[in-house]
């Protein structure tokens, strides 16, 4: 993760085998509602995430990088947790409603053909 | 030839356990994790159990770094297979059991809308500064519902999957309409019989027009009184003006005599939280406490309708609103360490979601959310919308919530129509932005009306979202509170369980 500041701009370039375009986008939506946000593909597997604040106001980059190393390691986690889990989880919703029955109280009499009265269980 | 036989007789040789062991210890289960501020984890799984971890645990456990063998990690590690984080299988051996609790959570659903809330007048005697949407007027035929509506209103409630219905009117002040609570009481109590329904009957008022006549049709039919009280005399005559009268008199007096003819569980008050208001966390609390209640509600005021017009004395910053419920929740705990028990209703919805695998029937904490799915409102005017709050947006002119008009527009049209489908696409915090990798989504719930009134979309810009900073913040709160004092855990637990 190469990390750089220049006139007043935030430059952060990150592996995308490491960091997928998915991670970075999931992390940067928070920051989103402060700061301008761009993010390229510079190099062959290389993206640059650039920030810099909307009103141009002289920023102190050094606690927003802090935070933004420790949101994308963060994001990272979550994306390996969410890759890694899709199926049981995927399982999990779909047993829970395919189990699905309604409590309903037969209409007609329950039959008794074999002598096994139903009823009584 | 020989060598031959031998090295194929070794080929086909069983390989030792241990070969086919994989190399990872466990494999995880969904979870979600939140930082919080002192650096510990909360780790929530997909059914809701939640765990704080020391800082770091989270990369430990997907690195598969928790070693079972390893004494300083053992409790952990069994603590994480208990309560399904990790799984010692590839394919969980209780995989059925996490479906169920699933399924147990989003059991609200099963009975679809059973809230139905009956605008019943728009008239209203108070001038309250905040108010969304009342009138002042003596002019019954354009401010009150009609019987027509009624009787709409009624035959659409019998069309709900539900059995069990609640009927609430609502006004403006309700009781000013009271013919027409009695007359459409009576009428829901006879469909209620044809269609098999329970029909709870509740009525929101001010108290100021309550008659003895009113209390004892009440206690007959079971009714129940839900009122306002924002706090001592000199908040709650500030933010509910009644000409030429002191409406805290009006609604201590009422509460009594609610409590003395229907009985004390019949009776319940709700606080509307202005920005006065937050200037009197304690004495708020201390109000619920003289007057015997045990339970408080602290909500805080909607962001609709007229209230958002009246700027200076309604908009106020959501951590000014969290600092007031933070400081009135340690008053509420403070109370019940002296031996007081009084519960605040919010926290308690919360705790009952993080402490219990039972749904919870609370519509602004749904997903799916719970206009339409749980609740409709008919409005006085014959209007149907998709939630108290979508109708006050309708007093700015906004129409976008509103569903059809009783009478004039079926079940279905209403219910499953197209405008019904296009809200219910944001009702989904699972799938909305920023919502579905938090780790208090199953906690939480989806509100496109609030999205909407506050950001102009149904989906919502979570970053600065007001419902999500307050739920964040106030999840987070609630659980430090319990791991950092059992006696706060215990408190709490009496709140969802009724015992001490």
């Amino acid at each position: 993760m190469d990390v750089q500041v220049t006139n007043n701009v935030l430059t952060v370039t990150v592996d995308e085998s490491i960091y997928p375009e998915k991670v970075l986008l999931k992390c940067l939506y928070w920051y989103s509602d402060t700061w301008q946000l761009e993010i390229d593909r510079v190099h062959q597997g290389r993206l640059q995430i650039t920030i810099h604040a909307k009103d141009d106001a002289i920023v102190a980059w050094e606690p927003v990088s802090a935070r933004l190393k420790r949101d994308l390691i963060d994001f990272k986690l979550r994306q390996i947790v969410a890759d890694e889990t899709r199926t049981i989880r995927e399982l999990i919703v779909a047993k829970a409603f395919a189990y699905y029955e309604p409590e309903e109280t037969p209409l007609s009499i329950v039959s008794d053909p074999v002598g096994f009265d139903p009823t009584s269980v | 030839m020989e060598t031959a036989i031998i090295k194929e007789r070794q080929t086909r040789k069983f390989k030792d356990v241990a070969y086919f062991r994989s190399e990872e210890t466990y494999t995880l289960l969904p979870f979600r994790f939140h930082r919080m501020p002192d650096g510990r984890e909360i780790l929530v799984n997909e059914i809701g159990d939640y765990m704080v971890v020391p800082s770091g645990t989270t990369a430990r456990i997907i690195n598969r770094e928790i070693n079972n063998n390893d004494p300083e990690d053992a409790v952990l590690y069994e603590d994480l297979v208990a309560a399904f984080f990790i799984a010692e299988q590839a394919v969980p051996d209780l995989l059925e059991v996490m479906a169920t609790r699933y399924r147990t959570k989003k059991s609200f659903l099963d009975s679809f809308t059973s809230l139905h809330i009956f605008v019943i007048s728009l008239r209203c005697e108070h001038t309250c500064h905040y108010c969304q949407v009342s009138r002042v007027t003596s002019d019954k035929n354009k401010f009150d519902m009609s019987r027509v509506h009624i009787d709409a209103g009624i035959d659409m409630m019998m069309r709900s999957p539900a059995r069990q219905l609640t009927m609430e009117f609502q006004g403006g002040e309700a009781l000013l309409a009271f013919d027409n609570i009695i007359y459409a009481v009576e009428k829901a109590k006879v469909a209620g019989e044809q269609h098999n329904k329970q029909i709870t009957y509740v009525i929101c008022t001010n108290l100021a027009p309550l008659t003895d006549d009113m209390l004892v049709y009440c206690k007959e039919n079971n009714i129940l009184i839900s009122t306002s009280l924002d706090g001592p005399v000199y908040v709650h005559d500030k933010n509910r003006h009644k000409p030429d009268a002191s409406s805290y008199r009006l609604a201590v007096d009422g509460i009594h005599r609610c409590r003395e003819i229907l009985g004390e569980e019949n009776v319940s008050a709700l606080t509307t939280t202005t920005r006065l208001s937050l200037d009197y966390p304690i004495e708020i609390v201390d109000e619920y406490v003289a007057l015997g209640f045990r339970n408080i509600f602290l909500r805080p005021i909607s962001p609709y309708g007229f209230a958002t017009k009246s700027v200076n004395k309604n908009k106020y910053e959501t951590s000014r609103f969290l600092e007031f419920y933070k400081t009135a929740l340690q008053r509420i705990i403070r109370h019940n360490l002296d031996g007081y028990f009084i519960r605040e209703d919010y926290t308690a919805i919360i705790l009952k979601k993080l402490l219990t695998p039972f749904p919870v029937g609370y519509v602004d904490l749904q997903s799916p959310a719970g206009l339409i799915n749980s609740v409709i409102v008919f409005n006085y005017d014959g209007a149907i919308y998709a939630s108290d709050e979508a109708r006050m947006l309708a007093e700015m002119k906004d129409f976008t919530f509103r569903l059809g008009t009783l009478g004039e527009t079926s079940y279905e049209e209403v219910f499953y129509g197209e405008k019904a489908q296009i809200i219910s696409e944001a009702m989904l915090n699972e799938s909305l932005p920023g919502c579905s990798e938090c780790a208090f989504q199953s906690y939480c719930g989806a509100d496109p009306v609030f999205n909407y009134a506050t950001q102009g979309d149904m989906y919502g810009f979570r970053p600065d979202n007001a419902f999500c900073q307050r739920n964040m913040e106030l999840i987070q709160y609630i659980i430090t509170l319990m791991e950092d004092d059992k006696q706060v855990e215990k408190i709490f637990r009496s709140w969802i369980t009724g015992k001490s």
